[in-house]
Order: C-alpha cells, then structure tokens, then sequence
C-alpha cells in the first residue's frame, strides 16, 4: 500500500528533478538547415503520391512495444487446412521477427523498432526467453553458424561466439567490415547463410521510388561470415525481406515488396528466383510482371529485367520464404514453400495477413498460391489482429510462425 | 545526418530488469496505474497530464498506443530522456499501458495562446504540404502510434521536431525523422505555432 507522504514525496522529488533540467537543459544547438533544402526529397512513405491522394489516410501500421499475454491471443481465430492445428509457442517479445535456430536448439530471434534480439530456451514444458543485445537500431537479421550467433541491425553487425553456452558473451564486432551505408529507410535485414556458407544480406532502396542515391541500395550482397569478399548478386530489388534456397536445385528464392502509391490494386510484390547471379530485378523502373513505373521513367523499362515467378499480390507485404523439409506434414507438403504475408497498409481494403503456400508451375512462369494460415486479419471489419512475418521448421517437423504485431511465436502441428 | 549510434553499453550482453519479467507471463493489467507513479508524471506533466511546464510534452488525450511505446522506448534507453531514466527503470509493461490507458483517457486542455496569425498562416501552409494530416489526422489528435499535436506545448513540437530532423536517435520512427527532410528553422518554428494553437 502506498501511503500518502510517499506520494506527495515523490511529486517532491519529480517536481525538483524536472525543474532542475528545465532550467539547466538547452536543446541540443541546431546544425544549420540542410543547404539543398529544395532538393531534398519527399520522405519515403509519401514519394510517388498523386495530387488525388494527399487526402488520403493510408499510413503505415503501428507496431506494439509492449507484452502481449497469451490469453489475449485470439488462437481460436487461425484457421489452417484440416488436420494442422496452431499453438501458442512463445510470447512476451514485442515486435519478434525473423527466427535462427542455434545448434543447440535456442532460437534468436530479430526484431526492429524495440532493439532488442532476444533468445527462446524450450524446457520441454514451457519456454523462457531473455534479452541477448539491446539498444540496436533495428537489429532485424539473425543467422546461426558454427556455434555462433550473427546478428545486423541497420548500422552494425555482431557477432556472438559461443553464445548457447556462454550466454554472457561479448559481442565481436564486425560492422567495419561489413561496410553498411547509411541510409536508414529499407535497410533493416533478413540475414541468412547460403548452401555455399556465405552470409546473404539485403541492402534496400531507402525510398518508396527513386534512383537510389548510390550504388549501396537496392540489391542482395553476400560476404563471407567475417564480412569479407562481399559480392553484390543481384540488383534492381526495392526491398527483400525473405529468402530461402530451394533445397533440391539449391536456388535462392526471395520476395520483395512493390512500391506504393501508384494503385490499390499493384504493382504487386514479388516471388523471385535466383538462378545466376548478376541477374537485374527492375527497381525502379520495371515492376511486378512488367509494370512500367509511373515516375522513375526510362524507354523499354523491363529490358534485361528477370521477372517474378509469381507476383504475389497488391501491397502484401511478403516476409519470410521457407521450403518445408519435414515429415510432419504429409507428404504432398515436400519441398513446398511457404511464404508469409505480414498485410497492406497502402490499400483501401486490406491484404495479405496470412500464410501461404506456393507451388511454382513446371514453366517457372506461374504457381499455384494457396492460404496455409489465416485469421489474423477480419474480412468483415478489415481489422487486423496480427502480422505473421517468418517460419522456422523445428527438428521435429513442426513449424514455427511470428508473428510481429503480438510479439508472439505460434507453433503448425499434424496431427496423423 | 549525424545520427548518434547507441553508446557502446548497448552492446553488452545483459539480463536486464526487462529481460527477466519476459521470463514470466506478462500479468493482469490494472485498472488505475500506481498513484505514486501518476504524481509523479504530474510532477513534470501537469494536472490530468496538460503540461504547465514549457518544453514538457502534454499527455492529455495522447494515443493509448503512442504513449506505451514511447515508455517502452525510454524505459529501454532507445529515447534518451534523462528527466524520465529513473522513474522508468525496470516499469513493468503492464504498469505502462495502465499510464498509457490513463493518459488516453485525459481530456486534452490546451493553454490559452495569443496567436500570431502569420505564423500561423505559414505553419499551416506547411502542414498542408508535408501532409501532415494524412498519421496525425486532420484534427491533428493523432493516432494509434502518432501522437496529438493539436494544443501541444510549442516549445517542445519545436524541440521534438528539430531533433527529427537533425538527430533521430535509435528507435525514432524513421519515416517522421524524412518527413521533416529540407525544412529550414523557421519552418519548423511556424510549424510548431500552427499546431500549439491549433483548437479543432
């Protein structure tokens, strides 16, 4: 119980300290106003919007700072195809993202705004998880190799040797030679190690569309572990948020998110496949299957531009690329990828909010796309609950789904 | 830009305060936040969160999720404010959204202003062309994650913007930090006017 003196000790003690900065703080000296103030461009989100849509509301969703607890996840709403049922795996870790799995079996988990890369130990019966490294600026990519943890934020990246058995570990700190530019925007990573044992990270273009400011943004890189031999792979790639090799042909194959503000129903994103480095994606001028971009404009703007296999719909944001290896699932899930839509925000009706499968056609120019796990968004309200981003497949054949919005980790089981 | 990279403390590997309560289940939130915590807030914040104190935000009628994770924010050291450092340490996540829910729930009471309605006339030019009512609303009452911006104190919507603009610091919302991109001072300045004194 509060008594009555702590109270009024405590507004005391505030009141000083608050009076004490006021008086003494000064705002941090102005530097002088950039100098090319009227070359300078429109901030991201609003690049490429029409004089018909300043009214619009459209804005990028909120994300959620603080623990969501599992009794208020609505679990019963997720519908997956008969015989798969979804669990509650983990929760309490606001903003989750993108999984690494350490060999021991500790998963690392990514997230962006809150800064923090946290580490899930399955007991068996529960699991616990803590804080490894805070204070980042949106350490969103997480890799696991040989014992150690990788993790890079927008400006840095570490490396945490040992770490499932020495949790306490000091960081090795790489960011030099990883040689990370300094836009912000579309530069936080999915990071993730190759067949070939090269790390693959993406550097996006810092912009909704333009020309990027240099020849650092809009491509896939790869390094090795140490963040030597850097290689740029491909090109003209806005913003790739997922990537996962095939893992019979061994072919890397990553989504990335259309450009906003030219329509509700496109340019689509995007379902890419890798089969020779080098290759040219088409940001900024060519988009989805061949859409022509509306500002950034050249003559024949999809020559010697790689096409998607598959467009993969308006706005929906795809995150996470898996190919599902397990024999959990039955067997016409073999090889299957599986790609999760964390949903639109540039659109008058929302889309996406789900998971799903794709089958590519035998001519690689078209697939079959079909919902896996829905229920985070409501149909007849168009109100979202959460905002599934990544998958990891457990030794057992289970799979793991985040889901950013709830800070939450759901497990997809069969049941035979 | 200059941007200020997170001091070197960020990288060391800890079991924080907030790193142990993720090993519970988050908890029942409750009704009212401590009073002890609220007089507190009042201290700097004003009565029912309407800020008396130039340069200190008004909270009346900020965005429930707004307020959560600009807590989150300075509890985890993201946002330095040092005013706020102890008072923070170690707050639950459920202590934030009961002060978070309070606040929401404050009737916002703007101080009286004299109006300089040339100033006022330019910052609204500004609005309008920055769209800045497309997250903050028309009515600029903000919402879900962007704040209030009507009636707030003019001193801090100078303070807060200018730090956007020169110093977004970790865990600043990097699409406000380049919707203030080429703004000279005194755009700003005409900005903060507009929307200190603005009553919807």
């Amino acid at each position: 119980m509060v008594t009555r003196t702590a109270v009024v000790a405590a507004a005391l003690l505030s009141l000083a300290a608050c009076q004490t900065t006021s008086t003494t703080t000064t705002a941090p000296a102005a530097p002088a106003a950039p100098a090319a103030a009227a070359a300078a461009p429109p901030p991201a989100w609003q690049q490429g919007r029409t004089a018909d849509q300043a009214s619009s509301k459209l804005a990028p969703h909120a994300g959620r700072m603080t623990a969501t607890p599992a009794s208020e996840i609505p679990i019963a709403n997720f519908k997956l195809p008969p015989g798969f049922k979804a669990e509650i795996w983990a929760t309490g870790m606001p903003g989750a993202r993108a999984m690494a799995r350490g060999d021991g079996g500790k998963i690392y988990i990514g997230t962006r705004g809150i800064g923090r890369v946290y580490e899930v130990t399955d007991t068996g019966a529960q699991r616990t998880s803590r804080v490894v490294v805070d204070k980042l600026v949106q350490p969103a990519g997480v890799a696991f190799k040989d014992g150690s943890l990788y993790v890079i934020a927008i400006d840095k990246a570490l490396r945490f040797d040992g770490i499932e058995k020495n949790p306490a570990v000091a960081p090795v700190d790489m960011t030099a030679a990883f040689r990370l530019p300094k836009e912000q925007h579309h530069n936080w990573k999915y990071i993730a190690f190759g067949p070939d044992g090269k790390l693959y990270v993406p550097f996006g273009a810092p912009c909704n569309i333009c020309e990027p400011p240099s020849k650092e943004y809009a491509q896939l890189r790869r390094y090795n572990a140490d963040g030597s031999g850097m290689e740029v792979i491909a090109t003209g790639i806005r913003n790739t948020q997922g990537f996962a090799w095939h893992p019979v042909t061994k072919e890397l194959w990553f989504t990335d998110h259309g450009r906003d503000w030219m329509s509700d129903d496109g340019p689509e994103d995007e379902l890419n496949r890798i089969a020779a480095t080098g290759a040219n994606f088409g940001f900024p001028y060519c988009h989805a299957n061949g859409v022509a971009d509306k500002d950034i404009k050249k003559a024949n703007p999809c020559e010697g531009v790689t096409l998607p296999v598959t467009t993969m719909g308006p706005h929906a944001a795809v995150m996470g690329v898996h190919f599902y290896t397990g024999t959990m699932f039955p067997a016409e899930y073999r090889n299957v990828m599986f790609v999760a839509r964390k949903g639109s925000w540039n659109r008058t009706k929302k889309f996406g909010y789900d998971v799903v499968t794709v089958r590519p056609a035998a001519d690689g120019r078209s697939a079959k796309i079909e919902p896996f796990m829905t229920g985070f968004l409501n149909p007849q309200t168009d109100a979202f609950t959460g905002r599934p981003t990544y998958m990891l497949q457990l030794p057992d054949g289970s799979l793991l789904v985040s889901d950013e919005q709830l800070g939450a980790i759901y497990r997809i089981t069969y049941g035979r | 830009m200059g941007v200020r990279r997170p001091a070197a403390a960020g990288l060391v590997t800890r079991l924080t305060a907030a790193s142990l309560l993720l090993m519970m289940t988050p908890g029942q939130v409750p009704a009212q936040p401590p009073p002890a915590i609220l007089a507190s807030c009042a201290a700097c914040h004003g009565p029912g969160g309407n800020s008396q104190i130039a340069q200190t935000p008004s909270l009346a009628g900020q965005p429930k999720l707004f307020v959560e994770n600009q807590l989150v924010l300075i509890r985890e050291g993201l946002r330095e404010v040092a005013q706020m450092k102890d008072l923070m340490a170690g707050m639950s996540d459920e202590t934030i959204i009961a002060l978070a829910r309070h606040f929401a729930a404050q009737k916002p009471a703007p101080k009286a202003l004299p109006v300089n309605q040339e100033k006022a006339r330019l910052g609204a030019a500004t609005a309008g062309k920055m769209l800045c009512g497309t997250c903050h609303l028309p009515d600029y009452a903000g919402q879900n994650q962007v704040p209030r911006l009507a009636g707030q104190d003019e001193a801090y919507l100078l303070q807060s913007m200018k730090q956007f603009r020169d110093n977004p610091g970790p865990g600043r919302d990097t699409i406000m930090a380049a919707s203030l991109y080429g703004l000279s001072d005194a755009d700003l300045t005409n900005l903060a006017h507009y929307l200190a004194t603005f009553r919807p």
